[in-house]
């Protein structure tokens, strides 16, 4: 039993908190109301001033595991989702074998049970080894409970191939993520094309190389009746294909954009800092404000983070030899906090609604509220502590990460999932 | 004022600048003495990293610190291999604990020198990065320059092909500009990158180019190994269009233009033949005066310097296979 007291409770539905004291009974919200009396054993907690929310679900995430380990596990990664309040994720499948069939999804899923304090879910391969040649065991995944198919990393390459994976699958109820990039466009390094890509020497991708497959993959998507989901949207022009076709409505698009690419530009990576390198890369101020925008206006379904862990060895390389992705659990709910709702560029029902409950509903999960009768799925949020992401902080087993060493107002305090407070500081 | 490293032109100052100039000029009267040498490095060692072949460079490099009396020893790079970072920080830790006093180094990918120097103590040279910076090029091309204009402010310099994967055009456009001189570039449109800095001046045409009056004509090389992407669709259309063909010459010869380039020339390509002859061509200065720019610069570093941002990067850590992924 788990009585928070004057909490100020968050939700999708209202821009404003409404303050109360929450009382978990066996994993369940049993009241809400104001002066609850305490229950004989139940433990108080004085959440004055402290956000209560329902717990964050990111959708894409790379857990490494099997294949780099020493990159990631299932049990890091997980505890570096409940670090940052993620009660929930979607791993993506560019894993070792890949996750292209239903042996592979079966001993992810049998992994995860015994590694993970969190439900894990993982996305499944929409060709073989990721290749773009050979449709994956489509239904053998889906039996197994997989939603989403993508071959993220890489575009799938020959739109034939994607059309008819998208032709077959739907059938299943299942939907299709990408990656978009035209590879021939991008070069072989994750760095815009811009003044900063003269300036390092190192050939830029252009933003047209994404927007190029974002609209392709809308297209087919269209043709064959499908869902498309747009991962992680760095560019402006990126955004507004998203807009437009959802304006037309004729064609299932759900679209996700990443806190980096609405915080960071390419100018921050500077002097070769590879804590900045990632895929799609960063781009100008015009994109971020163009993606906050979208964000805002709900061309943006839902944050998700692509969570990238990479061993600081493999980081501490040249920039062009370094690979793509930074971390992203551990600092997310945070960084969005110190950055957007703190300075009231958005509210907390925008954090709740982009990262808690729609991407719950792009996976078809039940979506958690502070409401009687829910079960217990909630972050308790301290606005004016702080947290440092020093190397320790973080759980993730790589700390590839621009947050490294930085203070941001803000701290996770709690993170409770039914009867397990799976996290307390 | 000496600084560890020599890694770009874009953080030198104005004044850093013209001391190595002046220190070149220094160094350049010692060529003229029956003994050359001069023991201002005597004890120290200079190793020399290349991971791109160059002849050029390299002997230059060589030439002028043994010409300061220093030890010089070559690293063995195996060219054929692909040299990736992962295997360069094996290099480094191994340099690291020989103690050399300078690196030199040249590597396809630019940053790479600065990486180096970020974890060593020697002084580190950019003898050239990716398309990045080649500093000590664009230290000889100026002071190649100022021999002719001893005050080059207001002079223009155009700048003529490859700039995408130019190092040489990067730098030396930085430190010209530095200087006061105006630079402007030219070149085949898939080769000229769009975001070029807002001061130099574009040309897509030879002839409004030349419209502009320029005081030097400064040809890139057309780097032949690339050709495997089709930038422009022959070497011979390249010479017709942006090359100093015979015509070219004799119009440039009239105006009293001189005409540069960092070398090695790809003849009837960049330039035609009758270009090397040209009494205002400055190309064998440019070798000359590569020595004693090297050497001023040698003089000047301080080796054991203070290492700038050395705690952003973690001890490394041995991780097996690495993967590029996103
Ligand atoms: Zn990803």
């Amino acid at each position: 039993m788990l009585l928070l007291q004057n909490a100020r409770i968050a939700s999708e539905n209202s821009p404003v908190l409404v303050e109360g004291d929450v009382l978990i009974v066996e994993g369940k919200i049993q009241h809400i109301g104001s002066n609850l009396a305490i229950p004989e054993g139940a433990r108080v907690i004085d959440a004055r001033g402290r956000v209560l929310m329902p717990a964050m679900f990111d959708a894409h995430v790379h857990f490494r595991a099997p294949g780099f380990e020493n990159k990631e596990t299932i049990t890091t990664g997980s505890e570096a989702a409940i670090n940052g309040g993620v009660t929930g994720v979607v791993m993506m499948p560019n894993t070792r074998p890949a996750l292209d069939s239903a042996t592979a999804i079966a001993t992810v899923l049998e992994n995860a049970k015994h590694r993970s304090r969190i439900p894990v879910y993982t996305s499944g391969c929409v060709t073989k080894n990721r290749e773009g040649k050979e449709l994956a065991e489509i239904e053998g995944m889906r039996e197994l409970g997989v939603k989403m198919l993508t071959d993220d990393g890489d575009t799938t390459h020959d739109p034939a191939v994607l059309l008819r994976a998208m032709q077959y699958a739907t059938e299943f109820g299942m939907f299709f993520a990408s990656h978009c990039e035209v590879p021939e466009l991008a070069g072989p390094r994750a760095l815009n094309e811009g003044v900063m890509s003269y300036r390092l020497g190192i050939k830029g991708s252009p933003a047209c190389a994404e927007e190029i497959i974002i609209d392709r993959d809308i297209r087919l998507a269209r043709a064959a009746g499908a869902h498309i989901h747009i991962q992680h949207v760095s560019s402006k022009l990126g955004m507004e294909t998203i807009r437009w076709w959802k304006s037309r409505g004729d064609v299932k698009v759900t679209a996700e954009v990443a806190p980096h690419h609405l915080l960071f530009t390419d100018e921050h990576i500077g002097d070769y800092d590879t804590n900045y390198k990632m895929n799609p890369p960063l781009r100008t101020q015009a994109d971020c404000d163009a993606l906050l925008e979208g964000l805002i206006e709900g061309v943006f379904d839902l944050i998700a983070t692509d969570h990238a862990p990479h061993t600081p060895y493999e980081k501490a390389q040249d920039f062009i030899s370094a690979p793509n992705g930074i971390t992203g659990l551990d600092t997310a709910l945070v960084s969005l906090y110190h950055h957007f709702v703190r300075p009231g560029k958005f509210g907390w029902d925008l954090v709740v609604k982009r990262y808690s409950a729609e991407p719950r509903r792009l996976m078809g999960l039940p979506v958690p509220t502070i409401e009687v009768g829910q079960e217990a799925n909630c972050v308790l949020f301290d606005t004016e502590a702080e947290t440092t992401f020093t190397r320790e902080f973080m759980k993730s087993k790589s700390q590839n990460t621009p947050f490294i060493d930085q203070t941001l107002k803000g701290r996770v305090d709690m993170v409770i999932l039914g009867t397990e407070v799976l996290l307390e500081r | 004022m000496a600084r560890k490293d020599l890694l770009d032109i874009a953080s030198l100052h104005r004044e850093e600048i013209e001391f190595l100039l002046d220190q070149s000029t220094s160094f350049k009267k010692l060529f003229t003495r029956s003994v050359k040498k001069i023991p201002a490095l005597e004890g120290k060692s200079v190793l020399m990293l290349f991971y791109e072949a160059s002849t050029r460079t390299h002997s230059s490099f060589e030439v002028a610190a043994k010409r300061l009396s220093a030890e010089v020893t070559n690293f063995n790079v195996d060219h054929s291999s692909i040299t990736k970072g992962e295997s360069v920080r094996e290099t480094i830790e191994t340099l690291q604990a020989m103690r050399t006093d300078y690196i030199v180094v040249r590597h396809g990918h630019s940053g790479l020198p600065g990486m180096i120097a970020r974890q060593t103590t020697a002084s580190v040279i950019n003898a050239g990065d990716g398309a990045h910076e080649h500093p000590t090029q664009a230290l000889l091309d100026a002071f190649t320059i100022q021999e002719k204009f001893p005050d080059p402010r207001g002079k223009k310099v155009l700048i003529i092909g490859d700039i995408l994967h130019s190092r040489v055009a990067r730098s030396t456009s930085t430190l010209l500009q530095k200087l006061g001189v105006e630079v402007a570039y030219l070149g085949p449109g898939s080769l000229v990158p769009k975001y070029v800095p807002e001061s130099i001046r574009r040309f897509t045409d030879y002839e409004a180019a030349m419209a502009w009056a320029p005081d030097v004509v400064y040809l890139l090389r057309v780097q032949m190994e690339r050709q495997d992407v089709q930038f422009f669709p022959s070497l011979r259309e390249y010479h017709r269009v942006y090359g100093i063909t015979n015509d070219r010459l004799a119009e440039i010869r009239q105006r009293g233009l001189y005409i540069m380039h960092p070398g090695p020339v790809n003849r009837g390509v960049e330039l035609c033949d009758a270009v090397m002859d040209y009494e205002r061509s400055l190309i064998t200065n440019q070798v000359e005066n590569g020595i004693s720019v090297r050497m001023a610069v040698l003089d000047w570093l301080t080796p054991g310097g203070e290492f700038p941002r050395q705690e952003a990067y973690a001890a490394p850590q041995r991780a097996s296979s690495p993967v590029t992924m996103p």
